[in-house]
């Protein structure tokens, strides 16, 4: 039995046999070892199995843990406990050279506890292993599920913040204050809205660029989020941000809260490398959650931090519900306007300019009013403002010149010729390129002589360093439109455009003839009327009458013809009103005001 | 807003994996039926199948102890497949336990099933990526901690390149990784060969089998693969029929052809 018979302690070379059983399972898998340690591991499984074939009484276990074995050394295959089961009858006996009694019957249990060991052991790593590959693949999904998730997530993220700031966008805000106002139950709470937005933020973007312009906007979202933690500061674009203010107790905490963001945005900040301070005006809208809906919260905030704005920034406004009333009524007034138009609601009144010396009409300012079907008539001041602002003014302003010209030729010549028609122009009007053409259209088409228009332009109007208006009204006064400055003297009161315009006239404000409504010996009155006096002499030094505005008395009358001025305006020449009546008294002798 | 440059893919046991079919071919049993049938048809079409499989096995594994012995202690294995018996850090780590060992794969259900193999070994890892994103498997985080550039590194390509079609340009992916490698850093590299078998209609039937998978099959000759190694210097013997590649013993480079495979081990110079 020589080497074959080594205890399984001692590590001894392979013998033939183990020599012949590895040279069998080669192949049948794969076998992650050399050749020399399959051999070496078949050598000691051989010894066992020697063991066995002797053991007295015989043992399963033996045969049953070399069969495991195999299968756990990777020999783990049908062939390979085939090639096992046929090396092992055809060659054990022979090459250990063995001397067992019944060896028919102890080699035919060996191989079926050989068998028995090797199917257990392989039926457990099939299944072992099939477990583990079905774990894997639920933790595959899983996995991708969680990317998709993830993914989901940013995209989400994305979706929902602002790149620049990592703020909230204006969709994850309105989806906050829509769930804020909505959910169930809330209708007893309060909720604040703060609008807040960066003043002249677009000087920063214009002097240092747009890169600090963003630098800037993440510094102030920083110092709104570190003070405001706990409420929702979104970033609506641009530089306007927005503040919800859940579950306020009282108009007074989000007035605070308002007043934190404001502290914070008016911190020096060192961006880019400026020094820069900025302030920023903020809307505040705080009511019950019932009372409202979230357009008509963000309507109200934006709306309200206009007036911050108005009011020179820098501050908080707050909601207002009467003024915001009249805002939206002026503005329902000025959206009607371009109707009205189409359906004739507007006329003009007429107040005329009276020559102090002889008494006559010289000419007459035209006023538009609004018939408004419910509102009933409506003065300029209710509507034109808004007019300017939203540029209707342009097509107002031609249907106004239009309609006095076509008027005013219908005025009967006078013995010194008919008044003059006078028309205010707004600046929108002045700045336009075809204003020329305009008029140049609407006194041919009316035959109206140029002499008998006046055009009304306020001194701010001419505040403007844009050349196109000066030239526009260069040509028109060529032409012999006459040109009057209206408000003079309380305005911008430079002088130095009397020297580029071809002005015609100065309209003194009814202010400085107010004054002369006190007796003649009150200071006051005595310094409107050397101002009044300083006036007429530059304007008749210059070349230019003088209008005097708002002449409610005879003895305003008296005073100002007294300083020479040439004409007056106003209640006691006679009130707006249709033109017949004023043209009546055109002649001299007609008026009581004539000396 | 922009859509995420990247969608996960969802997982479909289902559709046939190369690496469970692999798996398969080496007597495991983490495969699905889907898996299972796409192999036997496989064997239908080339017999020779599982002994291919065992061959790169046991080439990988012979590579794997060349590279130990020759003092690598950070290995790449891009196209690891399912980690079954005889993987690249049991064979390193038992040689040096420090040695390192990052796996790549595609197959998310191949990655899974190594990271549960891979729980508690803090010295290797497995990344989900693509040979032919050579560039994300550099700079991917895993890779990053374990493996260090500035030291040889040997990057195992073994098995995977006949999926890779000469359109996606494998020489250009080569590159990026050669050029991420240190001197004394070596390449190994084995895939499926028609040197000798051309025309016996067997090549076109793997390949309408391996069509079913993922993945199609793209064989390479001895002169093509050999041009994959530029810039490497091969080692003794070259490119060669897997089981010619340092065998064990002689009888074992018998009739080598069979194993369909062709590799061969290159070492960067400098």
């Amino acid at each position: 039995m020589g080497d074959e018979r080594a205890t399984a302690t001692t590590r001894s070379r392979p013998g033939a046999f183990a020599r012949a059983w590895a040279k069998a399972v080669s192949g049948t898998s794969y076998l992650p070892m050399t050749q020399a340690q399959l051999e070496a591991l078949l050598q000691r499984l051989t010894e066992r199995l020697a063991l066995a074939l002797r053991a007295d009484p015989f043992d399963l276990r033996i045969g049953q843990q070399v069969g495991a074995e195999l299968v756990q050394s990777h020999i783990a295959s049908a062939e390979g406990l085939g090639r096992t089961i046929e090396v092992i009858q055809l060659r054990l006996v022979r090459d250990l050279d063995l001397v067992v009694d019944d060896v028919e019957d102890r080699m035919a249990r060996l191989l079926a506890t050989v068998a028995t060991g090797y199917a257990r052991a392989l039926r457990d790593r099939t299944l072992d292993e099939q477990e583990a590959i079905r774990r894997a693949a639920m933790m595959a999904r899983a996995q991708a599920e969680r990317a998709l998730r993830d993914s989901e997530a940013r995209f989400r993220h994305q979706a929902t913040h602002d790149p620049l700031t990592g703020l909230p966008n204006r969709t994850l805000f309105t989806e906050r204050l829509t769930a804020a106002i909505t959910a169930p139950g809330r209708g007893a709470d309060r909720i604040g809205v703060c609008f807040l937005d960066l003043d002249r933020f677009k000087v920063v973007n214009d002097s240092l660029g747009h890169q600090v312009g963003d630098s800037l906007l993440v510094s102030v979202a920083r110092r709104l989020r570190r003070v405001l933690g706990e409420h929702l500061v979104a970033r609506l674009g641009g530089d306007e941000f927005v503040i919800l203010v859940e579950r306020a107790g009282c108009t007074e905490d989000v007035v605070k809260v308002a007043e934190a963001a404001l502290a914070a945005v008016s911190e020096p900040a060192l961006v880019d490398g400026h020094e820069l301070t900025v302030s920023a005006s903020i809307g505040i809208v705080e009511r019950q959650v019932a009372d409202t809906s979230p357009m008509e919260l963000m309507r109200a905030a934006d709306s309200t931090l206009h007036w911050a704005k108005a009011a020179g920034g820098a501050r908080w406004s707050l909601f207002d519900a009467d003024r915001n009333r009249r805002e939206l009524a002026r503005y329902a007034l000025s959206a009607a306007i371009p109707a009205a138009l189409d359906r004739g609601e507007f006329y003009l009144d007429y107040q005329p300019l009276t020559g102090l010396r002889d008494g006559r009409v010289v000419g007459m300012e035209a006023l538009v009013r609004w018939r408004h079907p419910e509102l009933g008539v409506l003065r300029p001041d209710s509507f034109i403002p808004l007019a300017e602002e939203t540029g209707l003014i342009v097509r107002l302003g031609s249907w106004v010149l239009a309609e006095a010209c076509r008027e005013a030729t219908t005025w009967a010549d006078g013995p010194a010729g008919a008044p003059f028609v006078s028309v205010n122009l707004a600046v929108r009007q002045l700045h336009r390129p075809e204003l020329v053409q305009e008029v140049q259209g609407v006194l041919r088409r009316t035959g109206l002589p140029a002499e008998r228009l006046q055009l009304e332009i306020t001194e701010s109007t001419m505040m403007s360093t844009v050349a196109e208006p000066v030239r526009a009204l260069r040509v028109l006064a060529d032409l012999g439109v006459r040109v009057a400055i209206d408000d003079f003297g309380t305005g911008y009161c430079n002088l130095a455009y009397l020297r580029d315009l071809p002005v015609s006239e100065l309209k003194v404000a009814g202010e400085f003839v107010a004054g002369l409504r006190a007796p003649a010996d009150d200071p006051g009155s005595r310094t409107d009327e050397r101002i009044l006096a300083s006036l007429v002499s530059l304007a008749h030094a210059l070349g230019l009458t003088v209008t005097a505005e708002g002449v409610e008395t005879a003895d305003q009358a008296d005073r100002l013809r007294a300083i020479g001025c040439d004409a007056g305006q106003g209640w006691h020449f006679g009130r707006p009103g249709p033109a017949a009546p004023h043209l009546d008294r055109c002649s001299p002798a007609l008026t009581d005001t004539a000396s | 807003m922009q859509r995420p440059d990247w969608a996960p893919e969802t997982i479909d046991i289902e559709r046939p994996s190369v690496a469970r079919m692999y798996d398969y071919y080496l007597g495991g049993s983490h495969n699905f039926a889907a898996d299972r049938a796409a192999a036997r048809a496989m064997v239908e079409a080339v017999p020779e199948a599982p002994l291919m499989a065992q061959a790169n096995r046991a080439f990988l594994r012979r590579a794997v102890q060349f590279l130990a012995d020759s003092g690598i202690r950070q290995f790449l294995d891009i196209g690891s497949g399912i980690p079954t018996v005889g993987n690249v850090h049991e064979i390193a780590q038992r040689i040096d336990p420090e040695s390192r060992v990052v796996y790549v794969d595609v197959d998310p259900v191949a990655v899974a099933h190594s990271q549960e193999i891979l729980a508690g070994n803090d010295r290797a890892a497995v990344v989900q990526e693509d040979l032919r994103r050579p560039e994300a498997i550099l700079r991917h985080p895993d890779v990053l901690r374990l493996l260090d550039f500035s030291q040889p590194v040997a990057v195992m390509i073994v098995a995977v390149l006949h999926f890779i079609p000469d359109a996606d340009r494998p020489e250009d992916c080569l590159r990026t990784l050669r050029e991420a490698l240190a001197p004394g850093s070596y390449l190994v590299m084995s895939q499926a060969s028609d040197d000798g078998r051309a025309g016996t209609g067997e090549r076109a039937e793997a390949e309408r089998v391996y069509r079913r998978t993922d993945n199609q099959l793209f064989i390479r000759s001895r002169a093509e693969l050999t041009a994959l190694f530029a810039g490497f210097e091969l080692v003794d013997p070259g490119v060669v029929w897997v089981p010619q590649w340092r065998p064990d013993a002689p009888e074992q480079a018998e009739n080598a052809e069979q194993a369909v495979f062709m590799g061969g081990v290159g070492r960067l110079g400098g």
